[in-house]
């Protein structure tokens, strides 16, 4: 069997074209990797549902402190708690940041917020209280593993705690009762936006990671009608 | 040497002015709480003085003094005076300013009341910035029912404060342009993280506020006591009431503690509600102990002092044994746990059967104790309990201890109950036996047998013997006709009951008694009885709890020797259901004989089936019915006789049933007033009619009317067929010149031409009208109305009316059943029914709801719903309605219905056109 030159080329061009076409194949274009996607789901899901058990956890506590902290309209301003992380950060100048640090933001607030999430439940008197709060905490814990596997994902490093602020709850300067009721609604009210806005940044992420979806036209013909 | 002393004071006094120097004014806030410190600078070490001091007090400025205090104290130079005063109003509220002054309070001093110079002011404030707001008291704990003043500083650009106590906004006292007080009185405990005051300022904004710990009062504890129960351990207990904890380790539970007087020592509590404290093993018997509840605010106590002996609580009785069980007792024996032989204890017994406390003993006991049960019953479970206490001093029961134990069979005590049915089958006897399952107290164990024998008292060698097993409870014997005596016992393992003995006689079975009625009621039936014989033994009464029948649940009731009558009650008694009853009379020798019978009812119902009846012998004026089978003791009530019910069968208009009332008979034959020469009679006997047969004159009368009849049509018939034959293939030739017109035709000219009937072809078709109208109209008629007139045969034959729904004015229907006269029933007779609704006239389509109603009624109509008038119009030509209705008058008037004539298409062509006028007029 002998084979021509025009025969060579043709076969060549051949196995270009199909060389060309392997990565477009489904089956061959697994690298085995998932990549952020997955864990960008579960982290927003972990903070949506984090959101809903802070409704009720909020509502119990509140009452619990008594008026006027359980009142719907009990809006003070920040006069204390100073070193309760903030959430209120300008929206635009949020957006503004990269990803990275949005991320790395949302790890040391929640880090700080879980620290005297502890301590509230140390101090907690009731058992059914201790109890939300310690389940509260242990989902918190996970919300933080979880952003920490999305910053590993994306290639980011976990910020180290700077010296001396360790996640270690220590009494602050003796506050009045009142005064410590306050940084403990603030520390509800603060969680809450922080969930808030970490279910906004976790979904633009999500999104931001996705692959663009491949476009599906379904063309439907009826006849006999 | 007191001159000497006393002349030195005063000295002193004069030259040093024993002026106070404060030393340190400190503050508690929380106690609200001022402390002071002040010694008198010119003293020497070694001097000690008796003074009294002055303190004065002062708010806002140092005018408005609000407390003067007295103060006495010895006054070293070494040593400091210490002072204290509470503040209702918070001391960080206003400024405030203190100073002291003293004086010698000595006896030995010439001049005891001169005051020296006041100390210079102290003065304490609390500084604010322009925009700050402060609350205060800060940190506070109170106890219910107590007063709590609060208080709120404003800077000065503050000037529109709003406060809020426990979430609800309350108004102020304003102290000064700054200050604003509040006084909480009686305070409330709300919750344990404390009731909160907020006070407020927006623009600029800023607030503050505090949160006051309200306890609960703590209480006495109650039922404090205490006790042993090994002498080595005293457990005292008591009820703590309210706890008194609040959050955040502001005020933790009440803490309680024993103090023991006699030894002087003390110990905390663990629990809340108990306490144990070890027995000393000196010998100490009183003790005497206080318990105390104490908290941050208070303490309470109580006392009680015991001696421990009087304490003791045993603990429950152990090792309880039966021994010596038997059928009828039972030795029980238990140990307590005791001191020692000298101390006593008295311990309850108790012995239950079936859940029910049947004995109770109490007995003394040292170190171990015993109980004899008698009168117990054999074969029986019992449950047998045990506790002691201290004989001595009564304190409290130990816990049972219970312990179970069966006694033993015994043999039977008592005889069987039983008794026996005895009926005659083929010159045979059958006995069926009964007994009724013995109860506990007579069986005394378990009882697997029942023995029967029998013997026959004219042969002596015929012995029969039966054992059955329990729990059957009936058999039968067969036996013959001479006297039988029947024993029966039964047998547990321990032995054999007492026999009962029966007699069977030569006549048992046979006995013929009438049987009497009795009246029942709710509470039963009251069986009366006269004694017959006097070797009378006893009675017994027999019925069957499920009335007669293959299930006859046998009762009886035995009854001595004097009874001669009894009541006889069950709840299985029912209403409508016959009971018999029969009374034996029970000889010395055991044999029953029937001596009455009774039936009745608890209350008699009306008879649910009627009698099946059977007719026999039906003639034309005879007859006979039997219900020989009705069987009346299966009636819920007694039958006191039947009603016949007569009446004759040709009876033109409805006739009265003839009721004829039989007692007793279950037959009835035709009395003689009813043999009348009828077509026959109609029988009514619970519910069954019957019907006799027609007599015979009347029969062969319709019959030779019948067959008259036909031999007349067939006649009738064979002379029309003739003349048919006749004129068809044989016609009659005239003879022109035989004819009387032949004279005409020759007299009269021109010659005229005979036109024969038959020749003609009728072109049109007239419709004969019965009505009274008809009879009015032209004489062209004449003839056939004369021919029609009074015969209704031909006037059917001419509208048929088969179809009709309803009566017709022209129809007549002959109904032979009913016996009203033709002129009553209206059914025969030309009646002429005005028509109820004219559908032509005009009037009535002029309204709207008319024309419906027409539009309505005619499509009723089209449906095929014609009305009964309208159903004797039939259509014939449409030249009938010119026949009956009047002709000149057609154009003009509307046509009118005729009632027995009409062209109904015609009808609702005319309509349909009427409605257009109708409608066009509107």
């Amino acid at each position: 069997m002998d084979l021509r030159a025009g025969d060579s080329w043709g076969m060549l061009a051949c196995l270009c074209t199909v060389l060309w076409h392997l990565p477009a194949v489904p089956a061959l274009n697994r690298t085995g990797d998932p990549g952020p996607g997955p864990s960008i789901q579960k982290t927003y899901d972990l903070t949506r549902y984090l959101e809903h058990q802070l409704r009720s956890l909020a509502g119990t506590y509140l009452n619990y402190l008594g008026p006027p902290f359980n009142e719907p309209d009990f809006n003070p301003p920040r006069l204390g708690a100073d070193t309760l992380p903030r959430a209120t950060v300008n929206l635009e100048v949020w957006q503004s940041l990269n990803d990275k640090l949005r991320l790395t933001q949302n790890y040391e607030a929640y880090s700080h917020l879980l620290c005297y999430l502890r301590a509230l439940n140390r101090q907690a008197a009731t058992a059914e209280l201790r109890r939300s709060l310690a389940h509260f905490c242990t989902s918190l814990q996970g919300l933080l593993g979880s952003i920490a596997g999305v910053m590993a994902a994306l290639g980011y490093p976990l910020p180290q705690p700077l010296p001396g602020t360790e996640l270690t709850w220590a009494p602050g300067p003796a506050h009045s009762d009142f005064l410590q009721k306050m940084d403990d609604f603030w520390l509800l009210k603060e969680l809450q936006t922080w969930l808030w806005r970490s279910a906004k940044d976790f979904n633009r992420l999500k999104k931001k990671m996705q692959p663009p979806a491949a476009a599906v036209t379904l063309h439907l013909e009826a006849h006999g009608f | 040497m007191l001159f000497l002393i006393s002349s030195c004071l005063a000295v002193l006094a004069e030259r040093f002015q024993l002026t106070p120097q404060l030393l340190h004014v400190s503050v508690n806030s929380s106690l609200q709480r001022v402390y002071l410190q002040w010694t008198i600078p010119n003293l020497t070490y070694h001097q000690e003085l008796k003074m009294v001091f002055q303190i004065e007090i002062s708010q806002i400025k140092k005018s408005n003094v609000i407390l003067v205090a007295n103060h006495s104290s010895a006054v070293r130079g070494d040593r400091a005076v210490h002072w204290s005063w509470d503040s209702e109003l918070p001391l960080e509220c206003v400024t405030h300013f203190v100073r002291v002054r003293g004086a010698l309070d000595d006896a030995r001093a010439p001049q005891p009341g001169s005051w020296s110079k006041w100390s210079p002011w102290e003065e304490a404030h609390v500084s604010l910035g322009p925009n700050e707001l402060l609350v205060y008291p800060k940190e506070k704990l109170v106890e219910e029912g107590s007063n709590v003043t609060f208080c709120w500083i404003s800077g000065v650009n503050l000037n529109n404060i709003s406060c809020y106590l426990s979430g609800i906004a309350i108004h102020g006292e304003r102290l000064d342009a700054h200050v604003s007080t509040f006084k909480w009185n009686n305070v409330l405990f709300h919750r344990d993280t404390g009731t909160n005051f907020f006070c407020r300022h927006t623009n600029p904004t800023t607030y503050d506020g505090v949160t006051v710990f309200v306890s609960k009062v703590l209480e006495e504890p109650k039922d404090f006591s205490c006790e042993t129960r090994d002498f080595r351990t005293l457990s005292c207990t008591w009820k703590p009431g309210v706890d008194t904890a609040l959050a955040w380790s502001k005020q933790p539970s009440q803490r309680y503690a024993l103090f023991e007087w006699v030894s002087g020592e003390n110990k905390h509590c663990e629990l809340k509600n108990s306490c144990n404290w070890q027995i000393t093993q000196d010998s100490q018997e009183l003790y005497n102990f206080t318990l105390t509840a104490e908290n941050y605010l208070r303490k309470r106590s109580v006392n009680i002092a015991f001696n421990v002996s009087h304490r003791v609580h045993p603990k429950a009785p152990h090792d309880v044994n039966f021994d010596d069980v038997s059928a009828t007792r039972a030795r029980m024996t238990w140990r307590v746990h005791s001191r020692g032989k000298s101390h006593t204890f008295l311990c309850q017994v108790e012995l239950h059967c079936e859940g029910q406390m049947i004995q109770e003993h109490n007995v003394s006991v040292h170190e171990s104790g015993e109980q004899l049960f008698g009168d117990l019953q054999p074969d029986t479970r019992y449950k047998a309990q045990v506790r002691c206490a201290d004989a001595n001093h009564f304190w409290k029961w130990s816990e049972w201890t219970p312990r179970n134990f069966h006694t033993l069979e015994a043999a039977p005590s008592e005889a069987p109950d039983a008794w026996r049915t005895v009926t005659s089958e083929n010159g045979r006897r059958k006995v069926a036996l009964f007994w009724k399952s013995p109860s506990k107290s007579r069986v005394n164990g378990k009882f697997p047998f029942y023995n029967i024998v029998v013997k026959n008292m004219e042969n002596s060698s015929e012995v029969q013997q039966h054992a059955l097993q329990a729990p059957v409870n009936s058999t039968w014997l067969s036996l013959g006709q001479s006297s039988y005596l029947i024993q029966i016992t039964f047998t547990n393992s321990q032995g054999t009951s007492p026999a009962l003995v029966m007699g069977i006689s030569r006549d048992s079975g046979n006995e013929e008694v009438e049987a009497e009625r009795v009246d029942g009621t709710k509470e039963g039936f009251m069986i009366s009885w006269k004694p017959q014989t006097r070797d009378v033994v006893g009675y017994v009464v027999d019925w069957c709890a499920n009335s007669q029948g293959q299930h006859c649940n046998l009762q009886w009731k035995n009854l001595g020797p004097n009874a001669t009558s009894t009541n006889i009650s069950s709840d299985a008694f029912k209403k409508g259901v016959r009971y018999n009853f029969r009374v034996y009379e029970i000889s010395a020798h055991r044999i029953a004989h029937l001596i009455q019978k009774n039936v009745g009812y608890i209350q008699e119902l009306a008879p649910l089936k009627s009698p099946d009846v059977i007719l026999s012998n039906p003639t034309s004026h005879s007859f006979v019915l039997n219900w020989t089978t009705y069987a009346t003791e299966s009636q819920p009530g007694f039958i006191e006789g039947y009603h016949v019910y007569v009446k004759s069968k040709d009876a033109q208009c409805p006739q009265e049933w003839e009721e004829v009332v039989l007692k007793g008979d279950t037959h009835f034959s035709a009395p003689d007033t009813l043999r009348r020469e009828v077509l026959g009679y109609i029988f009514s006997i619970g519910g069954s009619t019957f019907t006799t047969k027609p007599s015979l004159p009347y029969m062969l009368l319709q019959i030779i009317l019948s067959m008259t009849m036909c031999v007349l049509f067939l006649l009738g018939l064979c002379y029309w067929k003739s003349q048919w034959v006749k004129e068809k293939c044989y016609p009659d030739i005239p003879d022109p010149y035989k004819s009387s017109i032949r004279s005409l035709i020759k007299s009269k000219k021109p010659p005229l031409t005979i036109m024969s009937v038959k020749d003609c072809i009728p072109d049109a078709l007239e419709i004969i009208n019965k009505s009274e109208g008809t009879k009015t109209q032209g004489g062209g008629t004449g003839k056939l109305h004369a021919e029609n007139a009074p015969t209704k045969l031909a006037y059917l034959r001419l509208l048929p009316t088969e179809g009709s729904s309803g009566p017709g004015p022209c129809i007549c229907f002959e109904n032979f059943t009913y016996n009203q006269p033709a002129s009553d029933c209206g059914s025969c007779g030309h009646i002429s029914v005005p028509p109820r609704d004219p559908p032509y006239h005009l009037e009535l389509l002029t309204s709207p709801n008319n024309l419906l109603n027409v539009l309505e009624k005619d499509y009723t109509n089209s449906l095929g719903e014609i009305p009964a008038e309208q159903s004797s119009l039939n259509y014939v030509s449409q030249l009938a309605s010119l026949v009956c209705g009047d002709k000149d008058s057609l154009a003009t008037d509307p046509p009118m219905p005729q009632h027995c004539s009409e062209y109904k298409m015609q009808m609702n062509i005319s309509l349909s056109s009427m409605i257009l006028l109708g409608q066009g007029k509107h």
